[in-house]
């Protein structure tokens, strides 16, 4: 990369260019999807493949659980194949929106928010509440106990925000149910507020056996199919809600729970009752008015009070409205502090990592070039380093060496610290080579020539074009530090849009935010080449 | 966990993990192609005598080293339809390519700068320092192999999201590491050989550059 030509430099036109872009990518939407999937013969839904018994892998890697059997039996009878895909918390509404599934029956809770992003269906077809997981003798008796305490969290569940903000929660967000639990038996968290129902199949695994549910469920909600936002009082609606009202007439949703095992839920029982319930002059109390809407007392009622809205939000909610851009980081106190908190996590990781990986590649090669016996290793080390992809790197250290470190020593690591040791040594690899290849042209100049601490400033010089292109990589790159839950601007971005569902409005200001940090960084070593330059002459 | 339990594993999801290897490969693929394909257009623009032309190029190549890749694939998976209708066809845009299109823009702005060199050189009556470009390439193409690992973090069934699913199917968290490990071995088993050739093949064209007599230097 030493032929690398011209200055970073960005003029004023391109950044607008850029924003431009962004504001013109949108989406189309397919019009009535029930066609659609009579038309293809397939009804494609998204079930989850890690909340076993709901929906999980089998042997074979077939998606199984209650939720693939209320997907069968609603391909069934909308008489269409059925294909299953896995969808997991963070992902799923996303699918739906970009029209990558039909419908979405994954364990999502019910809620306003939601409601605005996709179309829920009523009635719901289960409830689940917020509890934790927490190891023995965690000393747990009430929520309040946790109040400041790490705590693990699954990213996309319908609590996490109410809870952290009730109980002053440190919310650790990971990206999956397995990374969450690893987090938690690594000791990087107290508590893992997580979902009853799924606790109920993670309790069942003999391993974890000892840990407990100490508290008392939160916030019951009842979870609800979803389908598009389009797809509002569409047949396709229409359908699965007639469905799903005759599955809790028939209580033939409480067989399904029993045929999984499940301990029967009250809130299936009350349903049924309810929609069963006949009225004195006869006939059912939950049948389709005129208007084709279910009656209110049939209806979910957590739903139907209007949230109190004033101030700030008001505006904030005025201009979504108006124009539908939703800057929930505006005027949306806590989206504004997750916001902002993933920035400075992102100018403190992209510091770290240039100062980490500079530091790594003149150890490099000073130790190369000094100690002789050492010099294979190095280059060995280099080459191995330069062939390792960073992401995965960083998951072997932080779930493989962590998790042995953790057994062996009892030290936990930070998954930022992780995040900056592995990018740095990637990058760091990178440096130690472009400052080798400028020894061996100093050397061709002059014979007697050997790598110093005095000297070193010098070769930084020559290899300036290489080692430069390598620290902006780093910088660019440290957005990888999201996959370990790092709590930085792409987390803070994908949590906002998995709550509030503004998916082009985040991922622009993220866009824009995240160029704009590199055409900073650019510049500065721009401005530095020119006092390097400068001090040279 | 005795070590031949470990190999033993490890062969059995071979088939599955090399597969998605298989993926990662097409992915970089498709970025080289497209990348280089925009890259090229630029390259020659760059050479072009009208000054706007010039110009408007350097400035779409600046623009492009400066997004940066990784959120770039968040940005199209979440703005981007998965399927999409035409004229009542229904066409569909996987995650892979979504990928591939992401990682695209790094190569564009690579190959923009390179090829611009090796064009000038090959103008110059200097075809021997043209042909830097191949090695050069092939190496960038390396790069950008490590870096469709990342694809994995919307979705695609690549090697690294297959790691996962091993992981969470054989269960037993000592196995972690030596997953991951042996997914690094199949990058470095794919990348040492050619990046060394390719080494080979840049050291030979600079000693022939430098020893031709019409030759002039390279930097």
């Amino acid at each position: 990369m030493s032929q690398a030509v011209g200055r970073y430099r960005l003029p004023l036109r391109a950044a607008f260019a850029l924003a431009l872009i962004a504001i013109l990518s949108g989406r189309e939407a397919l019009a009535n999807r029930l066609d659609l999937i009579q038309k293809r013969g397939t009804l494609i839904v998204g079930v989850k493949s890690d909340y076993p018994p709901f929906g999980m892998l089998d042997a074979n890697g077939r998606l199984i659980g209650l939720e693939p059997d209320l997907a069968a039996e609603l391909a069934r009878r909308l008489g269409v194949q059925l294909q299953l895909v896995a969808v997991s918390s963070t992902n799923r509404l996303q699918k739906l929106q970009e029209g990558a599934i039909d419908v979405v029956i994954a364990t999502l809770g019910d809620t306003p928010q939601r409601r605005q992003i996709a179309t829920l269906i009523e009635p719901n077809y289960y409830a689940s509440g917020a509890a934790v997981v927490a190891p023995p003798n965690a000393h747990l008796s009430t929520w309040a106990d946790l109040r400041g305490k790490k705590v693990c969290a699954t990213q996309g569940a319908y609590f996490n925000r109410s809870m952290a903000q009730r109980f002053l929660l440190d919310l650790q967000v990971f990206n999956g149910t397995r990374d969450t639990k690893l987090a938690l038996r690594d000791g990087r968290c107290v508590a893992w507020l997580y979902d009853d129902t799924g606790i109920v199949g993670i309790l069942n695994d003999p391993e974890w056996a000892s840990y407990e549910t100490p508290l008392p469920s939160m916030m019951v909600s009842p979870w609800a199919m979803a389908i598009a936002a389009s797809e509002r009082d569409s047949p396709l609606e229409r359908a699965i809600s007639d469905i799903i009202a005759d599955w809790h007439r028939r209580g033939w949703l409480l067989e399904a729970e029993r045929h999984w095992g499940i301990k029967p839920s009250r809130f299936l029982a009350d349903t049924r009752e309810l929609w069963s319930r006949t009225q004195p002059g006869g006939g059912r109390v939950c049948t389709r008015q005129a208007d084709g809407e279910w009656p209110t007392e049939c209806r979910n009622k957590l739903l139907l009070t209007s949230t109190e809205v004033g101030g700030l939000q008001h505006i904030g909610l005025l201009i979504n409205e108006r124009t539908g851009i939703n800057l929930t980081i505006l005027y949306d106190a806590y989206d504004r502090t997750l916001f902002l908190s993933g920035l400075w996590m992102t100018l403190q990781l992209m510091a770290a990592c240039i100062v980490g990986s500079l530091a790594l590649g003149c150890l490099g090669a000073l130790v190369a070039e000094n100690i002789p016996w050492l010099r294979g290793l190095v280059r060995l080390s280099i080459a191995l380093g330069r062939m390792t992809p960073p992401l995965l790197l960083i998951y072997l250290v932080f779930f493989g060496v962590g998790h042995l470190v953790v057994t062996h020593y009892g030290w936990t690591f930070d998954g930022s610290m992780i995040a900056i040791f592995c990018l740095s040594l990637y990058t760091g690899c990178a440096i130690v080579s472009a400052l080798l290849e400028a020894c061996a042209v100093l050397k061709d100049q002059e014979p007697g020539f050997a790598l110093g601490w005095r000297n070193l400033p010098s070769v930084l010089r020559l290899a300036y074009a290489s080692v430069i292109a390598a620290l902006v990589n780093v910088v660019k790159a440290t957005g990888m530090a999201s996959a370990i839950a790092v709590p930085e601007l792409i987390s803070a971005s994908t949590a906002i849009v998995a709550e509030q569902g503004n998916a082009v409005v985040m991922m622009n200001v993220l866009m824009i935010t995240y160029f704009l940090l590199v055409m900073v960084v650019v510049q500065l070593f721009n401005y530095l080449e020119r006092r390097l330059q400068h001090g040279a002459d | 966990m005795a070590p031949i339990e470990i190999v033993h594993i490890l062969i059995v999801w071979t088939p599955f993990l090399a597969d998605g290897f298989l993926w990662n490969i097409l992915i970089s693929l498709v970025a080289m192609a497209i990348g280089t394909a925009f890259g090229a257009v630029l390259a020659r623009l760059r050479l072009s005598r009208r000054k706007s032309l010039t110009r408007a190029s350097l400035a779409v190549t600046e623009l492009t080293r400066n997004i940066p890749t990784f959120v770039f694939l968040f940005y199209l998976a979440f703005l981007t339809p998965a399927e999409f209708e035409v004229s009542g066809q229904t066409y569909h845009f996987p995650a892979w390519l979504k990928a591939a299109l992401a990682l695209s823009v790094a190569v564009v702005g690579f190959v923009s700068d390179n090829l611009f060199v090796a064009l000038r050189h090959w103008r110059n009556d200097n075809p021997l320092a043209a042909l830097l470009f191949i090695p050069s390439w092939t190496m960038y193409l390396l790069i950008i192999v490590m870096a469709s690992s990342t694809a994995s973090v919307i979705g695609v069934s690549e090697i690294v999201s297959r790691c996962n699913v091993v992981i969470a199917a054989v269960g037993g968290e000592e196995m972690m590491i030596w997953v991951y490990a042996y997914a690094i071995s199949y990058f470095f088993g794919f990348c040492f050989p050619l990046n060394w050739a390719m080494g080979r093949v840049k050291q030979h064209l600079l000693a022939r550059v430098s020893a031709a007599p019409t030759g002039r230097p390279t930097n």
